[in-house]
């Protein structure tokens, strides 16, 4: 207990975890705070002028069709982590509840599997699934259901929503099914013994000690979908770009790296906000019920 | 008796945290000897500041004559046997055990598992050295740890808590199985337990420990039956405590006990200073007794009434309430052929004697 | 009962693409659509005589090897810093170093370019690649030799230093062996991620593309789809039997420490 507390070990626990730390310092902080620097400067042709200005943020203002990429990501994000939370949370609870344990690790691997093949190759068969020519079209055109290929299914935001629920199923089955093994069944069953039916016991116990999972899920999908550029480049046809589209263009086409980081601090910025008051919420929801 | 370890002064801080006190010890050579008392009073710490896998703050930690400063944990003449076991999962038996030996280039491998052979058949394991270790059972793994240790002839062998993990019949026959190897060895060996049973049945001298100092060092006996202070006389068995009143202090004390009234005792029943005034008398429930019908005594009697009965089946403990005493006073009466079990409310007689009475400040 | 039904519906869901991919590999057109219209395998073949296409795979692998490398040497780092000591502020330190599984993918490409190219005017190379590859890979690593060191009673390395071992030569013979299936399985797992990993390589390859940019390139080109596809089907093939080994390594040493399975890798 007291064992490990000496200020020799805690110097050894430094001196190895000093690589890692100033590694992720080095290629992770510091580079942010280069691209928040950046932010304030302006390109100008080849060279960068580095006098401090708004001028970036001005015009991420001023110019809407930023402000309604930057809304359209959020939106996506959003509808996107919602839709592959709650389409993991049956699976996680499936998995943890009603699989055998020594199954359990199997059907782990068989959800991880898809998750580990390219994705770019992924999202590519995403597009010959919905596509005009694609599996669903033909498949509902040969058993006669339509007469004509639908096209709703690609190019927009559907068709990323849903290539992006599939891409980061893992990233949220995972934290949910962790955090619910980790669930004393003996809590369900006493739940039971003191009046509570199936459900609500499912409401009262199992979810809200399932609740630091689900955060995870949300935050570990809604973050990163942010970053993508390929889906909705690949899927989402003219109007279903996204913020991060304009940030690689900005940075590889038109040269504009000032700009560029600027909207990505910007998207950073609001993902994390939007990210506390979610955990804040969740935070107040779950002593409120305590 | 030659002294092998010496601690003087021996500090052991964790940031705020003093977790050895000014601790002095000296264990002699084939000594049994047990650090006993509560989880976190500072025995573990104060093993492994022997084995040289704790720094001490302040102090000195001797064996066999050499200061153990700066002397690592692999360099120091001692073995431990740990409360984990530490049994290494991706060796076999005998790897387990020759682990140690590796380093002995004095040995070629005919003598190294020899040596490993009759290590194990010394512990009762004679053929399991080809065993996959994690296949083991919790006593298997003791005894394994035990080999490991032993065959390197340590100086001294240290066990922490080593038999804490094991179930009540298989705890009671290895601490019969480690005297006995331990008489066969002749090693020291120093033993961390909070059991107290266990410490008063294996050991040589017991130290007691209290939040990071030792409250009392001494053979099982004398700290069964003269406690320096309450608190060891409570962790060591149970103890009826009397409010008393010192009289007077010379070669006998006498003393005005609640409850028993005037009585006069020998100096050595009170194992620390006193001083006239307020005190009190410890007694053991085995020491008092009830008279049953038919039962004569020529020790001393005092009425009291039958408060609560607790049967054990060999045994029955009551609770007699006495006058000029608030709690009951806790007696244990073997229940030999004859004797009823009282009910409660029954009025009895206590017998009593002062030779049973300790008495602390 | 219902839910094992969805279970497996949501499996379907997650093969769906997958199993599309051989599919189109052997069909013998070069649309990519249904119907099928016969067997092939010119598209494997074509992929063998395709030399751009084998040096961004040389490119690939070197960069997912020396990831791999690099990201388990720093995971093990941390991963046995947060199980065995304590320091201080250790929980912040983690985190931070973790942080980068939850950072979007183009915020860590933008701010290394901007770092490489703007202010250390330095040029593009497939180090630039790992050196970013190895930042995002690590809490992966981290991840999966948490487990591998947490479940380490810590008194078996003292038990190997009590018994005359020194401490660097007590973590050679316990507990290296003990953790050895955990980073085969890091490095597997490291090194499938950087191979697949496009978003960051597109804006820090240099002159030399790595294996996905290439393929993103041959996105744009409908005939050399097909040969996509069966550079696909190559590539599950390997992921999954990579991760097969990976997966069962990781049981070996479950069962080699003596702990019961708890599933997963992560």
């Amino acid at each position: 207990m007291f064992n490990k507390l000496t200020s020799s070990e805690g110097g050894r626990g430094l001196l190895l975890i000093s690589p890692p730390f100033f590694y992720a310092l080095l290629l992770m902080a510091f580079p942010l705070g280069a691209i928040i620097l950046f932010s304030f400067w302006t390109q100008d042709f080849m060279d960068v002028d580095t006098t401090f200005t708004l001028n970036n943020y001005r015009q991420i203002i001023e110019q809407p069709i930023y402000g309604a990429l930057l809304q359209r990501s959020l939106f996506v994000s959003a509808v996107v982590t919602m839709v592959t939370v709650l389409l993991a949370f049956p699976i996680a609870y499936f998995v943890s509840f009603h699989v055998r344990p020594d199954r359990k690790s199997l059907w782990l691997f068989l959800i991880t599997i898809p998750f580990w093949t390219s994705y770019l190759i992924r999202v590519f068969l995403w597009k010959v699934i919905l596509g005009y020519n694609g599996v669903i079209n033909t498949g509902l055109l040969n058993i006669g259901l339509i007469d004509e290929p639908l096209t709703f299914i690609l190019y927009n935001i559907n068709a990323v929503i849903i290539t992006l629920a599939h891409a980061f199923a893992p990233f949220a089955i995972l934290p949910i099914f962790v955090a619910l093994e980790k669930i004393d069944r003996s809590l369900l069953e006493a739940s039971r013994d003191l009046g509570e039916n199936k459900v609500m016991t499912f409401f009262r116990v199992t979810l809200p000690l399932a609740m630091p999972g689900v955060v995870a899920a949300v935050l570990i999908v809604f973050i990163p979908t942010i970053g993508d550029y390929v889906t909705p480049e690949l899927m989402g046809g003219a109007g279903g770009k996204l913020i991060a589209n304009m940030i690689q263009t900005q940075f590889l086409a038109l040269n504009n790296a000032p700009l560029g980081a600027a909207l990505a601090v910007v998207a950073m910025l609001s993902v994390t906000a939007i990210s506390l008051v979610f955990i804040l919420l969740n935070r107040r929801w779950l002593r409120g019920r305590s | 008796m030659t002294a092998l370890i010496t601690l003087k002064g021996v500090n052991k801080y964790y940031g705020d945290y003093h977790a050895l006190r000014d601790i002095d010890l000296t264990i002699n050579t084939g000594e049994f000897f047990s650090l006993l008392g509560p989880s976190g009073c500072g025995k573990t710490t104060l093993l492994r500041t022997i084995a040289g896998l704790e720094d001490v703050s302040d102090g000195v930690v001797m064996i066999g004559g050499k200061d153990m400063r700066g002397v690592s944990a692999n360099l120091r003449p001692t073995n431990m046997v740990f409360q984990s076991y530490a049994i290494f999962p991706h060796l076999s038996v005998a790897e387990n055990v020759a682990f140690g030996l590796r380093k002995r280039t004095d040995l070629n491998k005919d003598d190294k598992a020899k040596m490993v052979e009759d290590a194990l058949a010394m512990v009762g394991l004679s053929g399991y050295g080809k065993r996959a270790s994690h296949a083991l059972s919790g006593g298997q793994r003791q005894r394994v740890a035990l080999a490991r240790a032993l065959i390197l002839k340590p100086k001294v062998l240290l066990l922490d808590e080593p038999l804490s993990a094991l179930d009540k019949k298989m705890r009671e026959q290895m601490q019969v199985e480690l005297i006995r190897l331990q008489r066969h060895v002749g090693i020291t060996f120093i033993l961390v337990t909070h059991d107290q049973e266990e410490a008063l049945v294996m050991s040589d001298r017991i130290a007691v420990m209290f939040e990071g100092e030792i409250g009392q060092l001494a053979d099982p006996e004398t700290l069964y039956r003269r406690p320096n202070s309450r608190r060891v006389a409570e962790f060591i068995g149970k103890m009826n405590f009397l409010r008393a009143d010192v009289l007077q202090v010379g070669d006998t004390i006498d003393v005005d006990v609640a409850g028993l009234g005037r009585v006069s005792v020998n100096a050595e029943q009170a194992p620390m200073a006193l001083h006239k005034g307020a005190a009190v008398a410890g007694v053991r429930p085995e020491t008092l007794a009830i008279l049953f019908a038919g039962e004569t005594t020529e020790r001393k009697l005092i009425d009291g009434v039958v408060d609560e009965v607790v049967y054990y089946g060999d045994m029955t403990y009551y609770d007699v309430r006495i006058a000029g005493v608030d709690q009951p006073l806790n007696i244990a009466m073997k229940n030999l052929i004859g004797r009823p079990v009282l009910d409660v409310g029954t009025r009895t007689k206590v017998v009593w004697d002062e030779r049973s009475l300790v008495i602390l400040a | 009962m219902s839910l094992r039904i969805y279970a497996i519906a949501y499996l379907v869901f997650l093969y769906a693409p997958i199993v599309l991919l051989p599919i189109f590999a052997f069909n013998d057109a070069t649309i990519i659509a249904f119907p099928l219209s016969g067997f092939t395998t010119d598209w494997f073949g074509e992929l063998m005589t395709n030399r751009s296409l084998h040096t961004a795979v040389k490119n690939s692998l070197f960069i997912a090897v020396m990831t791999a490398v690099l990201s388990t040497l720093l995971g093990i780092c941390a991963a046995r810093a947060g199980a065995m000591y304590h320091f201080p502020v250790k929980a912040g330190i983690m985190g931070f170093i973790m942080l980068p599984l939850v950072l979007p993918e183009i915020i860590v490409a933008v701010s290394l370019l901007v770092v490489v190219v703007q202010i250390f005017d330095m040029g593009l190379s497939n180090w630039t690649i790992i050196a970013a590859h190895v930042l995002i890979c690590t809490p992966f690593c981290i991840a999966i030799l948490n487990g591998a060191f947490q479940n380490l009673d810590p008194s078996l390395e003292e038990a190997a230093m009590d018994l005359g071992e020194s401490r660097f030569s007590a973590f050679r013979l316990v507990t290296l062996p003990l953790v050895m299936p955990g980073i085969i399985s890091s490095m597997l797992i490291a090194f499938t991620i950087s191979l697949d990993e496009f978003i960051i390589a597109f804006f820090l390859s240099g002159t030399s593309q790595t294996m996905p940019v290439y393929i993103w390139g041959l996105m744009r080109f409908p005939a050399s789809l097909p040969v996509v596809m069966a550079l696909g089907t190559i590539m599950v093939a390997l992921s999954i039997i990579l991760l097969t080994i990976a997966e069962l390594l990781r049981r070996r040493g479950m069962a080699r420490a003596g702990v019961k399975d708890k599933g997963g890798f992560l």
